[in-house]
């Protein structure tokens, strides 16, 4: 049996925000559709109103030419509409067999045999009886794909669902999700990643601030031609200058940076020693979890590493603390912008004050000097075009990527010498990753350094001028990004050589 | 003073009675806690019951009235806390310190013609079993039906929350009323019951001190207990059973305060009285040091207001 679900005429507005404007979309089953578009373009608020969470001000939604009236997620889930959302709606202290009972009539024991058909049937390997805290990322999403498929559903919604995938991870679903469309069931993929849309989806919809801007097959599609409706212009394509920096002195050099942990959940680093030069970017690859995040913190300043040398503008700093290696001109961009960088329920200004300075005179006699700090956002915020001008707003209110303009903003107005970050672009759309980009080649046109620890290679081969592989807590030799291929690092970071 | 036997029975049995507040005010606000909301009124809510049960049972001369007005009147209270909470989104905290400082008033007003007048005798049940068995007979018999309901509800509870839909449905909510508002669960409706529920358990543990444990209307009788039977919820990190033993070494602790004067063991009163707060601090400690354990046993969501989106 096929199933045809039809959006009509869809609206939704918020105070300040038209979240969707006249949707109408047609789906059917033995088709994987994408929902394409930025942040912000209504992909969400659409996906809320098919899973009943909230209700639109207009428009119909006609699932088999059945109009449905969605006021709650009960009648999503009577109608079997099945809903995978991007921060997941599990129950976290209790277990994963309760998570998928909580809402069930049927009785325990007939429960636990559906779920094991459906854990077999797929492949997926877990523990029904520990607690969902527990879980990866991905097995998180799993029990939440279970959830759904208790309830054979006729379509299944998955909102962003790689946001928090490994590679591998992701892999597993798409090939999850290509079966559940063989079955019969119709899937919609809600995502800004382009490629994703190329390598899964048959059809894709772009939607841009609240419209449907266009629906075609994706194999008519590439790319390029994705990103421009997506974002509703041409990207300026970004290339880097020509780096004559090879023979410039050295800014920061790194010797003898060992790091021994007990945890198992951390990586161990093994002798790096490494040099960056004035107005240059070193590129550190390597897939997630193989030292970054250590290497990251050790060079911060966050954990001490004894026996190590870090140089930096002829000073030992090895031993200081990330406040006091700030005051020597170096600046910080973790890679979780919400725990890490940013506190969530800080005003914008307040924000911005964290990262104090002696010479900012933020601080007055133990008093907050909130005129300065206030002047002092706002020139952030306008420099570095970040999508308001209100420094009175919770930081948690804007999107991804304002969020992190707002903190290398902040991190740049003190014109830094060398600026490392961690996967700036983590998880932004295309605009804001444009953005970001053009931002980290300016600072190396000014003659200042930066070191670029980041998970994905194209971005790495666009902005470096040498990279290096780190690979279970080792760094490769450090090449020049000329003779550089994505295959080469792509061997490096699988733990290959290639000489 | 000779420890014999028979002594110890009767001992165990008085810190027995003195727990049974403890028990029934700490079972309720488990419950309410368990769905996330952290309701401070325990102690206004006690206040309230023990003046309504007295007050009722002076008034109908029916003990049963009383017992069953001193619960209503719980759960009037606490549906006050429950509709500024949860309809009107205000400050778990702050409005439940308001509860317990509005129930203590408001006590002290409603009892000022009941200072004085005499208590009536509650009926105990399998008196004569008591006096006949040596050292087990105080302990197990003798007691009021109330008593006996006290030491039933822990592992009521615990069965509820462990073994029914309805009890893991509580508990979801309290670890994620988005998610579970997600899941089509009725966050609001399980949580007003949930509060209602803590208050009617308040109402009759107040009800307890007012007709049974010491029958008369004081001013103020409640003397804190309120705020012991919140430090236990904690104590026993939400689990029931844990409240039950805790119950009984708070309440025990009361008791021996008497004994140990009478006997002349010079320990200060106020130490004592401290006791179940230090008590609940070294147990904080002790479950922080493993913050995987704190976060398997803590209800995610206490104290946080929830906003269902529209």
């Amino acid at each position: 049996m096929t199933t045809d679900l039809r959006i009509s005429n869809i609206s939704k507005v918020y105070p300040g925000c038209i979240a969707n404007d006249n949707v109408s979309l047609q789906f059917k089953s033995g088709k994987i559709y994408a929902l394409l578009g930025e942040n912000g373009a209504g992909k969400s608020t659409l996906v809320k109103i098919l899973s009943g969470v909230i209700r639109p001000d207009n428009g119909e939604v006609y699932l088999n030419e059945k109009n449905l009236k969605l006021s709650s997620p009960l009648d999503a889930k009577k109608n079997k509409i099945g809903m995978v959302f991007q921060h997941f709606n599990l129950f976290e202290t209790l277990s994963i067999f309760e998570n998928l009972s909580i809402d069930t009539n049927e009785d325990n024991k007939s429960l636990r045999v559906k779920i094991n058909e459906i854990l077999k049937k797929y492949n997926f390997s877990i523990d029904l009886d520990v607690p969902v805290l527990n879980l990866s990322a991905g097995q998180k999403q799993k029990v939440e794909i279970i959830r759904c498929l208790l309830r054979n559903p006729k379509v299944l919604i998955m909102d962003e669902p790689t946001s928090v995938l490994t590679e591998q991870e992701t892999e597993e679903l798409f090939i999850s999700l290509k079966k559940f469309c063989d079955e019969g069931i119709l899937i919609i993929y809600i995502t800004h990643k382009l490629k994703e849309v190329l390598s899964l989806c048959d059809e894709v919809a772009v939607m841009r601030k609240g419209k449907v801007v266009s629906v075609s097959q994706t194999q008519n599609e590439k790319v390029e031609t994705l990103a421009n409706k997506m974002v509703g212009q041409k990207l300026a394509k970004i290339k880097k200058k020509d780096n004559i920096s090879r023979n410039k002195d050295e800014i920061f050099k790194v010797k003898h940076l060992n790091f021994y942990s007990e945890d198992p959940f951390e990586t161990n680093l093994v002798n790096l020693n490494f040099s960056v030069k004035k107005g240059e970017c070193l590129g550190i690859a390597g897939i997630s979890g193989n030292g970054q995040n250590e290497l990251f913190q050790i060079l911060s300043g966050e954990i001490i590493t004894p026996d190590t040398s870090i140089i930096f503008r002829n000073k030992e700093i090895a031993k200081l603390n990330p406040k006091q290696r700030r005051e020597y001109l170096m600046a910080f961009s973790p890679e979780d912008r919400i725990s890490q960088a940013a506190v969530p329920e800080l005003k914008i200004y307040e924000n911005v004050a964290l990262n104090n300075f002696k010479s900012s005179n933020f601080f007055e006699k133990g008093l907050v000097n909130e005129r300065k700090i206030k002047e002092h956002s706002k020139k952030i915020l306008s420099d570095f075009s970040v999508n308001t001008d209100n420094v009175d707003l919770k930081s948690q209110f804007l999107s991804g990527g304002n969020l992190q303009k707002l903190i290398l903003g902040r991190e740049l107005i003190t014109a830094p010498e060398l600026l490392i970050c961690y996967n700036p672009t983590w998880g932004l759309d295309v605009g804001a990753i444009n953005y970001i980009h053009e931002t980290l080649i300016k600072i190396n046109d000014q003659e200042k350094s930066t070191i670029l620890i980041s998970t994905d290679t194209e971005e790495l081969l666009k902005l470096s001028d040498r990279i290096a592989v780190i690979y279970k807590g080792k760094l490769s030799k450090i090449m020049h990004s000329e003779e550089v291929t994505p295959e080469k690092l792509g061997v490096l970071m699988g733990g290959g050589s290639i000489d | 003073m000779s420890l014999d036997i028979s002594f110890i029975g009767i001992l165990i049995g008085s810190i027995m009675a003195s727990s049974v507040p403890l028990i029934l005010a700490a079972s309720g606000e488990l419950i309410t806690e368990r769905s996330g909301v952290l309701n401070l009124g325990v102690e206004g809510m006690m206040i309230i019951g023990a003046i309504s049960g007295f007050a009722l049972m002076v008034i109908t001369d029916n003990l049963f009235i009383a017992i069953v007005g001193s619960m209503l009147s719980g759960v009037i209270i606490s549906l006050i806390f429950g509709f500024l909470t949860q309809s009107l989104l205000t400050n778990h905290v702050a409005t439940g310190l308001a509860l317990t400082i509005f129930g203590i008033g408001l006590s002290a007003m409603l009892g000022k013609n009941f200072v004085g007048i005499p208590g009536k005798e509650f009926p105990i049940l399998f008196s004569s079993l008591k006096e006949s068995i040596p050292f087990f007979g105080p302990i197990l018999f003798g007691h009021s039906i109330v008593l006996y309901f006290a030491f039933a509800l822990p592992f009521l509870t615990n069965y509820f929350l462990r073994k029914t839909k309805l009890g893991l449905v509580v508990r979801g909510v309290g670890d994620s009323p988005v998610s579970a508002s997600n899941q089509g669960i009725n966050v609001i409706l399980i949580r007003y019951c949930c509060i209602l529920y803590g208050g009617a358990m308040c109402g009759l543990a107040g009800a307890y001190l007012s007709l049974i444990y010491t029958p008369q209307w004081i001013e103020n009788m409640t003397a804190g207990r309120g705020w012991i039977a919140l430090a236990l919820v904690v104590f026993a990190t939400w689990s029931p059973i844990k409240v039950l033993i805790g119950a009984l070494i708070f309440g025990g602790i009361t008791i021996l305060q008497l004994h140990m004067q009478a006997i002349g063991f010079r320990i200060p009163v106020q130490f004592l009285s401290a006791l179940p707060y230090l008590m609940t601090i070294i147990v904080l400690v002790v479950i922080s040091r493993d913050s995987r354990k704190i976060k398997l046993n803590t209800p995610t969501s206490l104290g946080r207001i929830f906003y269902k989106e529209k």
